[in-house]
């Protein structure tokens, strides 16, 4: 059987922000006892979440315990096999189709086109969510992420790190309310864990509203949690 | 501080996205020329077969026979029987050509995406009906520069003759179109499937062969002198069709094979 | 987990069916009706007009015919699971259910048309002299043939994962629909003339009495056999979906 738990922690985020999250409920994601299966193999059962505006949560277990598999969900990329996923965005709950115009999604398992060079692939994407990429509008993206002055070669050229960082890149091209994050920090140095623990501040104090679900094992990710979600393997 | 405003994202219409993938699937295989190679090679090399195989046919003249038409083939110089390598047979030829052609070639859309993974990029960022829009388009670009510069070569390599040359252009475009239809929808099934290249061959074949039958009834056509307008509306409507329709049943059910 | 069925129309009518046929009496009325006809095709009927010499040669439209019809019957039954199990939600049990229908209607479609294949190349053999004569209609049950085979391929290469073999192979027999009407009904009628017999069994003069009992007779045996061999499958897809439960 597959346990939950669920744990509240208060980390310093400022009492400002959480006014904020409660008087904003038109962004919001919440889970209900959502399960999910892969043929008879169950992944995980009975999974209840609430994020509001200004929250960060954290989703950590067992490697194969399916942290991917729920940000998967929740992206709208699988659909579950029980529960519901509301994921309420200007105050419209949006379904698994609309979802993805409003989230940015990193995971080990995106990837980027190694034929193209960042800056094309940026534009490529930026171009899908109608979001025209001007040199600079470029330059300042790769800053952001650490990619300065990388941005002609191809992606395949580049290493583990640096894909790392273009998939930030990728993920905040349209600025959105939700960043679902999966192994936020894998592949990468310590600056690349600091742009990351800048984008996730920044995520959360976003000033129209924006929170974080980060599925991880790393305890220093794990502080950046208001809350934790535990998906644990089979006892 | 109170109503979220959503600005960055504007509703992107279809046509966008499609031919935003367009771009992109053109600029990388203008980097890359996988697909363009590897079909480019394979058409030659299969044409130069072609050439040495029917060097030796000539035409002959037909006769009916219980509404089957033979070929009066029987040189009495040489004592022996000759195939009938008419204009129709050659452009039969051409089409099979074609859909080996099609099908070494146009997979690489989709199987690329598929081994890359980077279909999940895209699932994030696009409407499945937009990036079956945005293959679709790129295969028939393929097919259609591939048609362009084989055709020619094999009109002078087989003497085949054009008959009216609007039917000529009009079964062309028809049987390009749904070639490539069939191609795209079966590379999206195959490449989902991860099968390998044998399963694409194996879930296509049935379609190409339908669709080669209609093709050579239109075929037929192009060659018949004064053809009354009906029966070209007819056959080559028949042929046209046939892309027509695989269009539509791919566009409603493509998001099935896409999305898990 | 409880689901609460919805009795809608279709479902209470396919219920309401496998009630009707759950006992044997209608196997064994099955097995007497195709005894009937296999005796028949051969001691009851009479010759038909315009088949061979004596006409003997139409006694395998008995068995030809009726593979014919259902082969194409059984496409379109597996095409209406496959769209109901794409284009409504249901419960995991049910849609395995849906997709094994289809699947099990796509099986008995590819053995029934290999029926009417060599039933009509012997038939080809005799009238003819040759067993393969590139006629349309022979091209298109050979096509249908392949189209059944490469949507069992596709479900072959799939065998490990359920539920995307279950949607994709429902995508293929829809797609594969297109080309499937067109081998029915449109290339028969496209080329200019075939070898194959017009429509003698519409005419009522050229069949004599006992030709139709045995025709009749063939087309019900021939139904029944069908719907058994559905039921035996199903029930087989059923025992191994419980021992896999029980396993895993």
């Amino acid at each position: 059987m597959h346990t939950f738990t669920l744990e509240t922690t208060e980390h310093g985020g400022a009492p400002e922000t959480r006014m904020n999250a409660s008087a904003q409920p038109d962004l919001s994601i919440r889970l209900e006892q959502v399960g999910h299966r892969f043929g008879t193999r169950k992944v995980f059962s009975g999974i209840d979440l609430a994020v509001a505006a200004g929250q960060v949560c954290t989703v950590t277990g067992p490697n194969g315990s399916g942290k991917s598999t729920l940000l998967r969900i929740v992206a709208g990329l699988i659909a579950p096999v029980e529960g519901t996923v509301s994921v309420t965005v200007n105050g419209q709950v949006q379904s698994a189709g609309d979802r993805r115009n409003y989230l940015g999604y990193v995971s080990p398992d995106l990837t980027l086109y190694r034929e193209l060079s960042a800056a094309e692939n940026l534009q490529f994407f930026g171009r899908l969510r109608g979001i025209t990429l001007t040199r600079d509008d470029l330059i300042e993206r790769l800053t952001q992420v650490g990619l300065r002055g990388r941005g002609r070669d191809l992606v395949g050229t580049y290493s583990s790190g640096m894909r790392q960082r273009l998939k930030y890149a990728f993920a905040l091209l349209a600025d959105p309310p939700i960043l679902l994050l999966d192994e936020p920090t894998a592949n990468l140095d310590v600056s690349g864990i600091a742009i990351v623990e800048t984008i996730v501040a920044a995520q959360r104090s976003r000033p129209e509203g924006g929170l974080a679900i980060i599925a991880t094992n790393e305890p220093r990710e794990l502080e950046w949690g208001d809350m934790t979600v535990r998906v644990d393997a089979e006892a | 501080m109170t109503t979220f405003d959503q600005t960055a994202v504007t509703r992107v219409s279809w046509w966008q996205q499609a031919f935003a993938l367009l771009r992109k699937d053109l600029k990388a295989e203008l980097r890359t020329k996988v697909a363009i190679s590897s079909v480019g090679i394979f058409t030659f090399a299969s044409l130069l077969l072609l050439g040495l195989a029917t060097a030796a046919l000539k035409e002959v003249p037909t006769i009916k026979l219980l509404g089957l038409t033979y070929p009066i083939s029987f040189d009495t110089l040489v004592g022996k029987q000759q195939p009938a390598w008419d204009s129709p047979s050659k452009m039969g030829m051409l089409w099979v050509l074609f859909c080996f052609a099609a099908f070494a070639g146009l997979a690489h859309s989709f199987v690329h995406e598929e081994e890359t993974n980077t279909v999940a990029a895209l699932r994030l960022s696009m409407a499945p009906g937009a990036v079956y829009t945005g293959k679709l388009l790129f295969n028939l670009i393929v097919l259609f520069a591939i048609m362009a510069v084989v055709t020619p070569v094999y009109i002078a390599m087989t003497g085949m003759t054009i008959g009216s040359p609007l039917v000529f252009l009009t079964v062309m475009l028809s049987g390009g179109i749904g070639l490539a239809a069939t191609a795209t929808i079966i590379a999206a099934l195959a490449a989902k499937a991860q099968g390998t290249g044998a399963l694409y061959g194996a879930l296509g074949l049935p379609l190409l062969l339908v669709f080669l039958m209609l093709l050579m009834n239109a075929a037929a056509t192009v060659y018949v002198v004064n053809a009354p307008t009906l029966r070209i509306v007819k056959d080559v409507g028949g042929l046209f069709s046939f892309g027509v329709l695989i269009i539509s049943m791919s566009g409603m059910l493509f998001h099935f094979v896409w999305e898990e | 987990m409880a689901t609460t069925e919805r009795r809608s129309g279709t479902a209470a009518a396919q219920t309401a069916t496998e009630t009707a046929l759950q006992g044997a009496w209608w196997k064994w009325g099955t097995g007497l009706v195709m005894c009937f006809v296999i005796y028949g095709a051969f001691f009851i009927a009479g010759g038909a007009v315009g088949f061979g010499k004596t006409g003997d040669i139409a006694r395998i439209v008995f068995f030809h015919v009726p593979g014919a019809i259902l082969q194409s019957v059984s496409y379109a039954v597996a095409a209406c699971y496959a769209l109901v199990y794409l284009f409504k939600t249901h419960p995991p049990r049910k849609a395995a259910e849906i997709d094994a229908r289809s699947a099990i209607a796509m099986e008995l479609g590819f053995v029934f048309c290999a029926l009417a294949t060599i039933t009509g190349s012997i038939f080809a053999g005799m009238q003819w002299d040759s067993y393969w004569n590139w006629d349309p209609r022979e091209i298109s049950i050979v096509i249908m043939l392949l189209l059944y085979a490469s949507y069992l391929v596709l479900r072959a290469a799939m065998a490990g994962r359920p539920e995307q073999r279950a949607k994709l192979s429902a995508v293929y027999a829809l797609v594969a629909l297109v080309p499937a009407q067109y081998l029915t009904w449109a290339i028969t009628r496209i080329v200019p003339s075939t070898m194959h017999p017009k429509n003698p069994l519409f005419e009522k003069e050229s069949l004599s009495l006992s030709y139709k009992i045995v025709l009749y007779a063939s087309f019900l045996a021939f139904t029944l056999l069908y719907c058994w061999m559905s039921q035996l499958r199903f029930r087989a897809f059923k025992v191994r979906t419980l021992i896999e439960g029980k396993r895993g």
